[in-house]
């Protein structure tokens, strides 16, 4: 059994990708289940909740978003999380001492992956690298952050989305979690900048004081062109919606570029175009296979 | 045993299978005009039945129900409040948040237990992130229409496609437009659409006579809830713990049955 754990199921691009991953591992035949506290991923794919999850002898077990230092702390992650999510001025005082802590071992039991899809801090110093078979990184640049124990790299499942029949004219869409390092009010100033009419805004509200402080103001300052959407799941109606997409910061291997380009949208943003073809989800999910020995 | 979580994720469900319901909401000035207490709510003074104290309302907000003019509105509120139909769910004011009186009060009122009755606040305090996170985003699904004050702007919003404007103390002031909102729905065969209300107590009695006359739509009352995408205040403590930041217990708060 493949079982794919991790620390918010809220709708954010790391949980789109694990259902994606979750949703493309039993298309083909690997029995997987995506365990998280929230419930957004429950009608998305085979999930369950968080509580239900339990190591068991043969699995392989993906973790996401999960600082482990032990692996007796899987039996009870909830209450792993849950700490977590509390704010601890003393944390990176913690992460120091985890860091110097004896090594610790990897289970006999079931093997572990670490996935850094959407968070680039598990290749931080707090990581007890020990305790994994194996990271999986979403694009090279991680893999320079830090020199992590065996690592692949594998960009995320794409989703089936198709080439837009029709595209609005200058109608811009900015994609990503409503935070400040997301940088989303510079994103919608260059669209603007660029001649765009409308900026619609698709992302999960993370954090309302800086869309109030920030996003709102730049609402009365363009009055009547910006909107926003929230998450919306759908995501050929949000690429069909706008005909260019902004963004402000650097995301190596977000898929965002590669769906503007499925669905003939333009992408602006800081990251280079991939050069070449982007790999297809059979040839994706051909190196999962070989780097979990399934 | 209830849960506040749970009943509303069971209308978050509705909306994303498309399944039409109602929300309704009687809240704690709605509690009062059932009780045929005198209510005034305006800059000058909050008034409920004798009691007097600083007036903290803006204009928009300003409610006034005079038990003697007004028994034909109340009348209206009170069949909103026994009105009984299949998603038809009616949230009451909690014990937790008007004390156990009056949420006895209201019960007894009812006549019998409802199983759609649920939380008048379902979509705020320990749910407020949860309905702007999970719910809205649902709104795009939908042809919506909004019903608000006039001062509102809606524009940010972009999943309205048409809008319906009330004035101050729209219970009574505004109480026409729901005719004219019923024959807007069968000139235009208006089916599974969205109705939002933020327009205090007129959505109680718009919710229940639409719902009445054309239960294929979705009618929910939100409040105060998007006020930050309205250009509206947000100034009840639960809007300024989400937007501003500003230290308060009401996010975390669990509304209990």
């Amino acid at each position: 059994m493949i079982k794919i754990v991790t620390a918010t199921t809220l709708p954010v691009g790391s949980t789109v990708a694990l259902v994606e991953l979750c949703n493309q591992f039993n298309a083909r035949g690997l029995a997987t289940t995506l365990y998280g506290p929230d419930v957004w991923h429950l009608d998305k794919c085979a999930a369950a909740a968080i509580d239900e999850f339990r190591p068991e002898k043969g699995d392989v077990i993906i973790l996401n978003r999960i600082n482990l230092v032990s692996l007796s702390e899987l039996d009870n992650l909830p209450a792993k999380i849950a700490a977590a999510q509390k704010p601890n001025r003393f944390a990176s005082l913690k992460d120091a001492l985890l860091a110097s802590a004896p090594l610790a071992r990897k289970s006999e039991a079931f093997k572990l992956v670490l996935t850094c899809v959407g968070d680039d801090s598990c290749l931080s110093q707090a990581t007890r690298f020990p305790l994994f078979d194996k990271i999986h990184l979403v694009h090279a640049v991680q893999r320079g952050r830090r020199s992590a124990p065996p690592s692949f790299t594998c960009p995320s499942f794409l989703r089936d989305l198709e080439r837009s029949a029709r595209k609005p004219e200058k109608v811009a869409g900015v994609l990503g979690s409503i935070c400040a390092s997301n940088r989303v009010d510079a994103a919608i100033e260059s669209a603007f900048r660029d001649g765009m009419a409308t900026v619609i805004v698709y992302g999960l509200m993370s954090d309302p004081v800086y869309y109030y402080r920030t996003i709102e103001p730049l609402t009365k300052g363009y009055p009547g062109r910006i909107k926003y959407a929230g998450f919306v799941t759908n995501r050929q109606k949000v690429y069909d919606s706008v005909s260019d997409v902004y963004c402000a910061v650097s995301k190596p291997g977000s898929p965002v570029q590669r769906e503007c380009a499925a669905t003939n949208t333009r992408f602006h943003g800081p990251d280079p175009a991939d050069g070449g073809h982007p790999l297809s989800n059979d040839q994706i999910f051909e190196i999962w296979k070989k780097e979990l020995e399934l | 045993m209830k849960s506040f979580e749970a009943d509303f994720y069971r209308l978050c469900n509705l909306l994303a299978a498309r399944e039409p319901f109602a929300f309704n909401r009687f809240s704690d000035g709605e509690l009062y005009i059932l009780q045929d207490k005198e209510l005034i709510l305006d800059v000058q003074q909050v008034k409920v039945g004798d009691k007097v104290t600083e007036g903290i309302y803006k204009e928009e907000d300003h409610k006034r129900f005079n038990p003697q003019e007004h028994s034909f509105f109340r009348d209206r509120l009170v069949d909103a409040f026994r009105y009984t139909k299949k998603n038809y769910f009616k949230g009451l004011s909690c014990r937790c948040c008007v004390g156990e009186e009056n949420f006895q009060w209201q019960l007894d009122f009812h006549g019998g237990y409802d199983e759609n009755f649920t939380w008048a606040n379902l979509l705020v305090n320990g749910n407020y992130g949860k309905f702007i996170r999970e719910m809205y985003p649902l709104f795009s699904e939908y042809k919506t229409v909004f019903v608000c004050n006039e001062k509102a702007e809606l524009s940010v919003m972009p999943f309205i496609t048409k809008d319906f404007r009330v004035g101050y103390n729209a219970m009574v002031n505004d109480y026409g437009l729901i005719q004219t909102m019923k024959e807007w729905i069968d000139e235009n065969n208006v089916r599974g659409h969205l109705f939002l209300f933020s327009a205090s107590s007129f959505s109680k009695l718009a919710i229940h006579q639409l719902y009445d006359h054309c239960d294929l739509n979705t009618y929910i009352d939100v409040g105060t809830t998007l006020n930050a995408f309205m250009g509206m205040r947000v100034d009840r403590t639960y809007l300024k713990s989400y937007w501003l930041g500003a230290k308060g217990k009401d996010l975390h708060k669990i509304c209990i049955w």
